[in-house]
């Protein structure tokens, strides 16, 4: 019998922490990543008559990563019990929704289509009264199997399965992958390949951050605010199409090298433009801090505490919002995040008040972030040769929702296998936890208050 | 508060958008049937002061019931087929579909065949599509303008 669980056990007393699992086809093989500030490391565990031991009791963030390897991959997880379908949705109410009996429980249905412009899932409420008790999520209504897709894909090709899982991480998911497939192929780093990867990954989290702030403001029925940062996510959108031709940033991520160009007169007028949008922003932001009757909606609501989130396996905003200080920018030496030091907020309660407040930090910082990177020209660049290759390459990065593991595994010039588990598909499982306990109307707050996506997670 | 509105009227006034001399209305009704959230998001930004389609009297509707029109995104995914195919069916006629990106208009899809069973158009009965990947907020207002006024009053 293989030592899989104590391996895992003795990464987890000596720091290391969960970033990802997922499985093999042939040999059947269970791969789980751990990170540890920038350092990654995957152990192989091999399926034995179809079946692994689980580490979901050793770490519970590994639950959706289980069920989803078997529900694609046909692995079975000893010690999973009951291990619910995930991915695969033609199965019974019964078998994926936890049982909640007693005195007038009863179930509460929302999606997968929903009442605003918002993405397909499904939402399964057990509630007395008001009071939500649990909270089965269903999401894959947006599964394309993009990871299958890529397989037998060149290594250049397979970053446009990547890049089309999801629209609003398109930059993360890209410079994940591009990141993965160079450490594969013994490529290093340059300056300006950091640089420009480094701009294009806080163009993303500008817009993202605006759009987030917009969302809670419409959680909360203020119009007048959702307007107003709905505006400046506009705004923030055009200046990315004209640094990049493209609002979403889309294709400007590449493999071993970077074809972005910004001259001295493009550099000047962005750092005009986001000086612009800092301005407004602020002044935006003053005034929802004196809307009482907006401020009165977000203290309390959906909390999350510090020890909840670090077992969950809560990333990104959502766990810095409850106090754990990590971001994988301060330990991303292929980017330009020098002397990145994470913020969190004074009050980091874990509430939606947290959440909100911690985009809107993490927004000025990125502000006081992009006029520094955008201080000189940007030209073409190339990544260096001079690093041993290798069959697997791993990276991380921080994506506006949270930290976003790419792992590739290649079979010479071609993709075997590549995984992507982005900020959200960590994040998710913590949304369902910060509902329980809380009023359903009070549901749509709490989960703009993640804004997480649903089309990388499902992928 | 007041300084929000007053900031807001501020920006109405120097994006300087026309009044619309359309006397009617659309009520629309999304379905993401697997998009990448691109079209989602630039179809939220269509309703920002920038592109304020809500003065053409075109808004979303949170019911199909309620609805005249389904917009639909994405390459249509074997999982979304049936909730798909049901807020159809709950819509009352006449009712159009508009098929949005081009994921949905079977354009540069990526994916495996069995977990997908799209375009749009080989389930409903599409009258417009609006490419583009995605299609900004201006586009997608003025498709749905153009579909308005070709339709007899």
């Amino acid at each position: 019998m293989s030592r899989y669980r104590e391996d895992v056990q003795a990464l987890l007393d000596d720091g290391w922490s969960f970033a990802g699992l997922y499985a093999l086809d042939s040999p059947s093989r269970v791969r789980t990543v751990f990170a540890n500030g920038a350092a990654i490391r995957v152990e192989t565990v091999e399926v034995d008559d179809g079946v692994v031991p689980s580490i979901v009791d050793l770490v519970p963030a590994a639950n959706w990563d289980e069920r989803e390897a078997h529900d694609l991959r046909g692995v079975a997880f000893d010690g999973h019990e009951p291990l619910r379908p995930l991915v695969d949705h033609d199965l019974d109410l019964a078998s994926w929704t936890v049982e909640v009996r007693g005195d007038d429980a009863y179930q509460v249905a929302v999606g997968p289509i929903h009442a605003g412009v918002i993405e397909s899932g499904h939402f399964r409420f057990h509630v007395v009264g008001e009071k939500i008790l649990h909270l089965d999520a269903r999401l894959f209504y947006k599964h394309r199997g993009l990871e299958r897709a890529a397989e037998g894909a060149s290594l250049d090709g397979g970053a446009r399965f990547v890049g089309r899982a999801c629209a609003a991480c398109a930059v993360t998911n890209g410079v994940a992958y591009a990141q993965a497939v160079e450490q594969a192929r013994g490529l290093r780093s340059v300056p300006d390949l950091a640089r420009a990867r480094t701009i294009l990954l806080e163009l993303e989290r500008v817009w993202s951050h605006l759009n987030d702030v917009s969302a809670v403001c419409a959680g909360t029925g203020l119009a007048a605010g959702a307007t107003r940062f709905a505006g400046l996510t506009q705004r923030a959108r055009r200046l990315n199409e004209r640094l990049t031709g493209h609002r979403f940033l889309f294709g400007t991520i590449e493999v071993g090298g970077s074809a972005l160009t910004l001259d001295g007169e493009a550099v000047a007028a962005a750092r005009d433009e986001l000086a612009g949008l800092g301005r407004e922003a602020a002044s935006g932001w003053r005034e929802l801090l004196f809307n009482r009757s907006f401020q009165d909606r977000l203290p309390g609501v959906g909390i999350v505490r510090a020890r909840d989130a670090r077992r969950l396996g809560a990333s990104g905003p959502a766990a810095r919002a409850s106090g754990v200080e990590q971001d994988a920018r301060a330990d991303s030496p292929e980017l330009a995040y020098d002397d990145f030091a994470p913020v969190v907020p004074t009050r980091a309660l874990g509430d939606v008040q947290a959440r909100l407040e911690q985009r809107h930090l993490e927004l000025v910082q990125s502000l006081e972030l992009l006029p520094r990177l955008l201080d000189r020209p940007l030209a073409p660049c190339a990544a260096e040769n001079g690093l041993p290759e290798s069959d697997i390459g791993a990276a991380r990065v921080e994506s506006p929702r949270g930290a976003t593991l790419c792992v590739v595994e290649r079979e010479g010039d071609r993709l075997g296998r590549v995984h992507l588990r982005t900020g959200s598909y960590a994040n998710w499982p913590v949304v369902a936890f910060a509902a329980a306990g809380n009023m359903l109307p009070d549901f749509p707050l709490i989960n703009k208050s993640f804004e997480l996506c649903y089309a990388c997670a499902d992928r | 508060m007041l300084t929000l509105l007053r900031d807001l009227r501020r920006l109405r006034k120097s994006i300087a958008l026309g009044r619309p001399d359309r006397g009617r209305s659309l009520a629309v009704r999304p379905v993401d049937a697997g998009s990448c959230n691109g079209c989602e998001h630039e179809l939220i930004l269509a309703s920002s002061p920038y592109t304020d389609l809500q003065r053409f009297g075109i808004g979303v509707v949170a019911s199909p019931r309620h609805a005249d029109l389904l917009l639909v995104t994405g390459p249509v995914t074997t999982r979304m087929r049936e909730p798909l195919l049901t807020a159809y069916a709950a819509m009352p006629e006449p009712r159009l579909v508009v098929a949005l990106g081009d994921c949905a208009l079977g354009c540069n899809v990526l994916g495996r065949d069995e977990d997908l069973v799209g375009p749009v158009e080989s389930l409903l009965p599409v009258d417009a599509r609006i490419p583009g990947c995605p299609p900004n907020p201006d586009a997608i207002a003025a498709a749905l303008l153009e579909l308005l006024d070709s339709r007899p009053s």
